[in-house]
Order: C-alpha cells, then sequence, then structure tokens
C-alpha cells in the first residue's frame, strides 16, 4: 500500500469515528466531539492528497487551514447554541431536547 | 515508506484509534474530551510525518490548544439539572439503536475505504517541504479573497455567540 493510501485509511478511520459518535451521542457536547474527529480527518485528506499526488501542494495546505478556521469558529457557536439550548430546556440530551417550541 | 516512518505511522494510528474509542465511548465527556485531544496529537504527527510541520504545529495550536479549551468550557457549563456536570446517562441503548449507529459509522467510511484501496493512483515520492514563504504569497496574492473572507466568517461566529449569550442572560 502506498503512503498515500494509508494516510487516506487513517482520515477513513476518523470519519467513521465522527459519524458513530454523531449517531450514537447523548449530550449535544458529545456530539460535538464527534464533529472535531470528522473535520479533522477531512483536514488529513486534504494535507495528504496536497502531499503526495501531483496537486497544488499550497492549495491543499491552504484548505486544511480553512477548515481549522472554520472548525474553530463552529466550535464558538456551538458552544453559544448549546448554552442557549440548555438554558431554555434544562438538558443538553439529544433525545429530550424534542420540541420546538416549549 | 521506510521502515522507520512506517513505525511511526503505526505509533500515531495507534495514538488516533485510542483517541477515537475514548472519545466516541467514555462515558464521561471529560475523558472523551482527552481522547479527542490525543486523536489530534496523532494527526498532528501525521503531518510532521508528511513533512507539513507548519500544518502539524497549527493542528496543535488551533485543535489542542483553542477548539479543545472551547469544548471543554461547553462541558463545565451544561450542567444538568440533576446530576453531574459532564456524565452522560448510562442506560444502554437499544440494540437496534447501537447496530444502526455501527452502520452510520462504518458503512460511508468502508465503501470510501473500498474506492481509496482500489483506484488508488500512482504513488507519488513526497514532495520537499513546502517553505512558509510560499504559503503567505499565496494567502496574500490569488487567495487574498478567501483569506478575507475567513475573517469575516470568524467575525460573524464571534458576533453571534456574544448575541446568543445576551439573549440567554435577558432571559433568565
Amino acid at each position: 500500500m502506498s503512503p498515500l493510501v494509508l494516510f487516506h485509511l487513517a482520515a477513513l478511520l476518523l470519519l467513521a469515528f465522527g459519524l458513530y459518535g454523531l449517531t450514537n451521542r447523548r449530550t449535544l457536547v458529545g456530539m460535538l466531539i464527534s464533529v472535531e474527529l470528522m473535520l479533522n480527518g477531512a483536514g488529513l485528506a486534504l494535507v495528504a492528497s496536497a502531499r503526495l499526488t501531483p496537486a497544488s501542494d499550497e492549495l491543499g495546505q491552504l484548505g486544511a487551514l480553512l477548515v481549522m478556521g472554520l472548525a474553530a469558529a463552529e466550535a464558538t457557536l456551538v458552544l453559544a447554541m448549546v448554552l442557549v439550548a440548555v438554558k431554555r430546556a434544562g438538558t443538553s440530551d439529544s433525545d429530550r431536547l424534542a420540541q420546538l417550541k416549549g | 515508506m521506510d521502515a522507520l516512518a512506517l513505525i511511526a505511522y503505526g505509533f500515531y494510528l495507534a495514538l488516533i484509534l485510542a483517541g477515537g474509542v475514548a472519545a466516541v465511548r467514555c462515558r464521561s465527556l471529560v475523558r472523551a474530551l482527552l481522547g479527542l485531544i490525543l486523536a489530534l496529537f496523532g494527526v498532528a504527527g501525521m503531518y510532521f510525518l508528511m513533512a507539513a510541520p507548519f500544518m502539524a504545529l497549527m493542528q496543535i495550536l488551533i485543535y489542542v490548544g483553542a477548539v479543545t479549551v472551547l469544548i471543554f468550557f461547553a462541558i463545565m457549563l451544561t450542567r444538568p439539572t440533576q446530576g453531574k456536570a459532564g456524565e452522560e446517562d448510562g442506560t444502554p441503548r437499544t440494540a437496534r439503536r447501537a447496530g444502526l449507529a455501527l452502520l452510520t459509522g462504518l458503512l460511508p467510511a468502508g465503501i470510501l475505504g473500498l474506492i481509496v484501496t482500489v483506484r488508488a493512483p500512482q504513488a507519488l515520492p513526497l514532495k520537499p517541504e513546502l517553505p512558509l514563504e510560499r504559503l503567505g504569497q499565496f494567502l496574500t496574492g490569488p487567495y487574498v479573497l478567501g483569506f478575507e473572507l475567513i475573517s469575516v466568517v470568524l467575525l460573524a461566529a464571534m458576533a453571534g455567540a456574544v448575541v446568543l449569550g445576551f439573549e440567554r442572560r435577558k432571559g433568565a
């Protein structure tokens, strides 16, 4: 197996963990942790493709940096949204957050 | 890859595996967060392995330094009315739900993994390390719009978080 395939398989491992956690976790914060795992897998696959194929190296690394920046923005916003949800519903359990207007 | 690189790859993969399992399986959210940090360090090691040290340092700086602290705050501030902070409900899932979650995780990754392995492009040797000036030139030259837009996105996210926080306090 070439290094490219190995790195891509590691990225897919992160994707699998993230998807499993996203569906299996009960709390919103646990789901946020899973999303971060998935975003990391995306960044890893991007950089691996940029480094080990004829694609543009700069573009791949900048794309992964963009993913990191977006992940930081997303984490900030999700934190505020989770706080509002907990304030209104008294729980961050995704099974019990079933009402749109309570 | 030579033998030493393969050993390093195996070590980082083990870090990612252990961290990922802890991140999705631990009942305590703080332990899950520690698992996430472990997995993030594993990914940073893989960046080092493919001679992209800038990406690895950014990974440690942004993810391990900033994002995990935010998640820690989220754990601390979302204490349920009864029960301890950062503790998930321990009642086991029904077998059907657990099986579906496993399927959701494995199916897309499995299909993509099959495609990646079967249709792998011709392996290229690792390119020489990209100098940092080159990245800077790219960012301020042809991709200056994206560079500016990401700062706008960050500003909007921060303003949104502040607005949501104010709304929360008014209701109290």
